[in-house]
Formats: C-alpha cells, structure tokens, sequence
C-alpha cells in the first residue's frame, strides 16, 4: 500500500482549522476586554486631575482643545489645555454636557452625516472628514469659515454654518441645507469638539499637514 | 522594528503593535507553530496505521 500523505490526510486539517478557529475566537475575546477600559469615557474629575484618557469626559467642551505633535508617538494628539468658551459658558456640569453631546450624536445620526462625512473611521469621504473638525483652523479667528460666517467665534460659525450650508459656497461640492435647528447644531457642535479630543493614534493621518492646524506649526 | 512603549493606556496588544509587523509576526508564530506539532502528532498516527 503507497504511504499516505498528511496534507492529504482529513484529520490534520481539521485539527489546523479547529485550532487556528480556537485560537483567533479566543485572542478577539481577549482584544475585546482589553479595549473596553481604553475606551471608556473620561469624567469632569480626570479633566480637573489632568489625567490623560483616549476619550476625555463630556465637560472636555469647556476647554481649549489644541493638536500638538507628539515627537515620542511620532504622531499629532489633542491637548486639552486653558477653559474657553463654549457658546459664552465655560461651566457646563456633567450633565448638561452630556446631554449636549447626546443631543449631537443623535442629530449626527438623525442627519445621517456619515452618508458624506467620516466620523472616527467611518463614513464617507464625498465630504470633509469630520473627526478634527474642530480643530481646523478653517474654522479659528484668522479662518475662511468663521470669515464668511460673519461670527466671531468657532462654535457660533460652525452652528451657523449648519443651520444654513447651503448659504455658503465651500467645496465644489456643497453642503445641503438638512434643516437642522439652533439647538441641534449646538448639540452638534459640541459633539464635533468632543470628537476631535479623542486621541486616535493621529488619525486622520493626513490632517496635521493643513496648513495651521498642528499647533505652532 | 522596535520601538519604546509609549501608550497612554498600556497593554499587551499596544505593547504588540509598537512597530510595524511585530503583530502580524507574532500571530503567525503562534498559530503555525502548533500546526506543526499536529503535523507531526498525524504523521505518527498515519505511520503507525499502515
């Protein structure tokens, strides 16, 4: 009788197939657990103690957010810094936070801004990436945006742009008016503010290169 | 290929993932490391059935 082949043997491929399926169900368990405490949101008491989380807590709206390049990681992160105005308060409770933030992420899905922007990795790109947003100095003092918005500060032009996008000629392809309210585009603002202080490892990669949008850069 | 842990929250997967490929070699290694023991365990069995 010829000697029979392993690879030609059923057993050996049904132990490989057995172990490797083992092997990578139990490693994405794993990777599941090990993620859940990174991206656990942060509270008002990290923000005060200046600790350091991946997604800060919902009062991260009351500060200054700038995006610094950090030599060690060899990429940008968000730095949360100084209070700053939000709307003309910088003392939003936790609560009242949380339920602006809640009321933008429900407005982001309402409106579906995924169907054109990105949001953290996913969406589109017919449409500006939205994940530093804030952070673009488009958007600042010295910005075409809040330029052609007529206001004098980031929020109130980002909230004006939102309620009326289709007033405003920006990229060649325009934002439709989607009929959001002030107080939605509130809500939305600050969701995109909390958005861009979520350190994502640098991403988007590609925003650091605008020009002004890495600080003292 | 190896560079210093710098994670805001360290773990073994950030620890893994520091330079390029180091995940990609690891997992590799420790799956197809065990397909030769099975690999050898069958062949023994195939030997001593004929």
């Amino acid at each position: 009788m010829a000697k029979k082949s392993v690879w030609s043997d059923n057993r050996f491929w049904q132990r490989s197939a057995a172990w490797v399926t083992g092997f990578a169900s139990m490693l994405l368990i794993w990777l599941t657990f090990d993620t859940i405490p990174q991206i656990m949101l942060g509270t008002d008491a990290d923000l005060q103690n200046g600790v350091t989380k991946r997604v800060p807590g919902p009062t991260v709206i009351n500060y200054k957010i700038t995006y610094e390049m950090d030599k060690k990681r060899g990429h940008e992160i968000p730095v949360i810094g100084e209070k700053e105005m939000f709307f003309g308060r910088d003392d939003y409770s936790e609560e009242e936070a949380a339920e602006l933030l809640h009321l933008g992420k429900l407005g982001s899905q309402v409106k579906n801004c995924m169907n054109c922007h990105t949001l953290l990795g996913n969406g589109a790109y017919y449409a500006p990436d939205l994940t530093k947003a804030w952070l673009d100095p488009a958007w600042g003092p010295e910005g075409s945006m809040q330029a052609m918005t007529g206001k004098s500060s980031k929020e109130e032009a980002m909230a004006e742009f939102l309620q009326n996008p289709s007033q405003y000629p920006t990229h060649a392809r325009m934002m439709p008016n989607l009929g959001i309210t002030a107080a939605e585009a509130k809500g939305l603002v600050a969701f995109l503010k909390h958005l861009s202080s979520i350190d994502t490892n640098g991403f988007p990669r590609n925003f650091g290169k605008i020009q002004g949008a890495v600080h003292g850069k | 290929m190896f560079e210093p842990f710098v994670d805001v929250v360290p773990s073994f997967f950030g620890w893994l993932n520091q330079g390029p490929l180091t995940l990609t070699l690891f997992l590799h290694t420790v799956i197809v490391l065990p397909m030769f023991w099975i690999y050898k365990q069958e062949k023994a069995r195939l030997e001593q059935e004929s």
